[in-house]
């Protein structure tokens, strides 16, 4: 092939793309759909469940205060520490829950493999920015609270490209 | 006492001819290293790389966490290839704690690592296009990077650093209808990846700018014990997925690409064409994995080797060979874990390869190495 051929077979294939959809996630309006509702963990298979590992979710009325999560993160990134909660409940004597420093976690998941008691899940919710250092340590009561996520934006493969629709 | 200087330290002799310029680490196209170069004029007279800019001290940190705890860490050095760095780790403590891993889960591996190897190259390709100055060949690969990127996001949970590879398998199981999305996203990925052979792979600018620059001959090539597709590049067939199958490469039908010229230009196509193999992996990796089972096998909470214990397993990584050396004393926590990664041992190559070349045309050869600078710093 001579060098002029190849010039205008390059602009052409450049040029084609005019035509095509626009690949490009618009992101704070549109958000990717994750499958699932997040990272699980079922202790009885020891085997997780797909879905994305973003925020934590601590169930109160699971959770016995054993410590396991606070356990696996030693190492990692130190990111939880047991913290008292003012509610009583039976099942955790001590009173004591997980509070996580996000400032800290990588989101590997390995408090979620931990977790006996299926206590502690991991949630579709990424966007955990705050202007403070202190903003980003949730504690018991806030990780208690289930995300608003609105994720509906998948790849959508056509004959004129592939977009996310 | 002397008053010598340490050799680093020594003054050198001042030719007025040659000129010392240090690219890096601060300059855009050295990644985070420093290259010295003599120059005569326009020509490189000598070149010294320096890395080390980055060292984390992975395997020291590595002695103090436990074999699960080791994870999430150790694949800090190249985000981008995070399963295949695990991948000599997670198969050398399986064998030091005698696993046996479910066949599943060596299919779900397989997948993971090919769609990771694909995420890199289109990293380091869309790189390799900027610095060439083919600013279409860094939008084009950065964006058709997403389609596998959100097939792993779908795998692992996460976009970059997966943690998926455990001891005994995988962390979890593959979501429902992902065979399907998984085999048309990576049809598209390879219908894509075709079309850059016309815009960059014949482009004859592309050609002229990096075709006969940088040659490093067959025999060079095994003298310094390059790797991966610099290997490959300069004609030698050796891919560790065919010479030393792990998990389940040999029952896969794929082949390795060789180049004989070991230029530039040829370093720079291995890696395209090792992605399209990838594809033709990962779809008969789909059909014959299993449809069920488990993926994973239970470990004790803290597991343990047996005594005093080595192994050293290596897996073929998007840079080339890459190396795991694991000692065990009978404790929770590794004794000494050693990364023989690909980055490095291609590094040793650039001194050879840039004497008498262009300045200008530094990026051209010292990107199409395939280095990644974290990674050899480790």
């Amino acid at each position: 092939m001579n060098t002029a051929t190849g010039i205008i077979k390059a602009l052409n294939s450049g040029i084609k793309h005019l035509a095509i959809k626009r690949f490009t996630l618009r992101y704070p309006e549109e958000k990717l759909k994750f499958v699932g509702d997040g990272y699980q963990f079922d202790p009885s298979t020891g085997v997780g469940i797909a879905g994305y590992k973003g925020r934590h979710m601590l169930f109160h009325d699971h959770c016995t205060g054993c410590q396991l999560c606070s356990i696996a993160c030693e190492g990692v990134a130190e990111a939880i520490a047991m913290v008292k909660v003012p509610e009583e409940h039976k099942h955790n004597k001590k009173a004591i829950m997980p509070q996580i420093d996000y400032g800290k976690c990588v989101f590997c998941g390995l408090c979620v493999d931990a977790c006996p008691f299926y206590a502690l899940y991991m949630t579709n919710d990424y966007e955990l920015s705050s202007f403070s250092k202190e903003g980003l340590i949730y504690t018991p009561a806030q990780l208690q609270v289930k995300p608003f996520v609105s994720q509906d934006s998948e790849i959508k493969i056509t004959d004129r490209g592939a977009t996310h629709g | 006492m002397t008053n010598e200087l340490p050799p680093g330290l020594a003054l050198q002799k001042v030719d007025e001819r040659i000129m010392t310029l240090n690219v890096g680490p601060q300059h855009p196209g050295s990644g985070h290293m420093r290259i010295i170069v003599q120059i005569d004029g326009d020509f490189i007279v000598a070149c010294d790389p320096d890395p080390g800019y980055v060292h984390r001290g992975e395997e020291k940190m590595a002695e103090y966490r436990n074999y699960i705890t080791n994870i999430p860490h150790l694949e800090r050095p190249v985000i981008h290839d995070s399963c295949n760095i695990l991948y000599p780790y997670v198969l050398g403590v399986e064998e030091l704690l005698g696993i046996e891993v479910p066949e599943r889960a060596k299919y779900i591996r397989v997948i993971a690592s090919e769609l990771n190897r694909c995420v890199y190259t289109m990293y380091w390709l869309a790189i390799y296009g900027i610095f060439l100055g083919h600013s279409t060949m860094f939008m084009w690969p950065a964006g058709d990077r997403e389609l596998l990127i959100d097939l792993l996001e779908k795998m692992t949970g996460a976009r970059v650093t997966h943690a998926h590879f455990v001891p005994g398998g995988v962390r979890n199981d593959l979501p429902p209808n992902f065979e399907d999305v998984c085999l048309r996203q990576v049809n598209y990925f390879e219908k894509r990846i075709k079309e850059y052979a016309a815009i960059f792979y014949d482009n004859p600018i592309l050609i002229a700018r990096t075709a006969n620059t940088g040659i490093l001959s067959r025999e060079d090539a095994i003298r310094l014990g390059t790797t991966g597709s610099v290997l490959r590049a300069s004609g030698v067939d050796y891919d560790l997925r065919k010479k030393e199958p792990y998990d389940v490469y040999e029952e896969l039908d794929f082949q390795t690409n060789v180049l004989k010229e070991g230029d530039s230009y040829a370093r720079s196509k291995i890696p395209w064409l090792d992605m399209m193999e990838s594809c033709r992996i990962i779809r008969h990796a789909l059909q014959k994995m299993p449809k069920s089972g488990s993926v994973r096998v239970k470990l004790k909470p803290n597991p343990k080797g047996k005594g005093l214990d080595s192994v050293y397993k290596r897996v073929e990584s998007g840079r080339g060979s890459l190396g795991c050396y694991i000692v065990s004393d009978g404790k929770p926590e590794p004794y000494r874990v050693k990364l023989s990664v690909g980055s490095f041992r291609n590094l040793i190559a650039l001194p050879y390869l840039l004497k008498g070349e262009k300045l200008g045309n530094m990026p051209a050869v010292y990107w199409s190495l395939n280095y990644w600078p974290v990674e050899a710093d480790r």
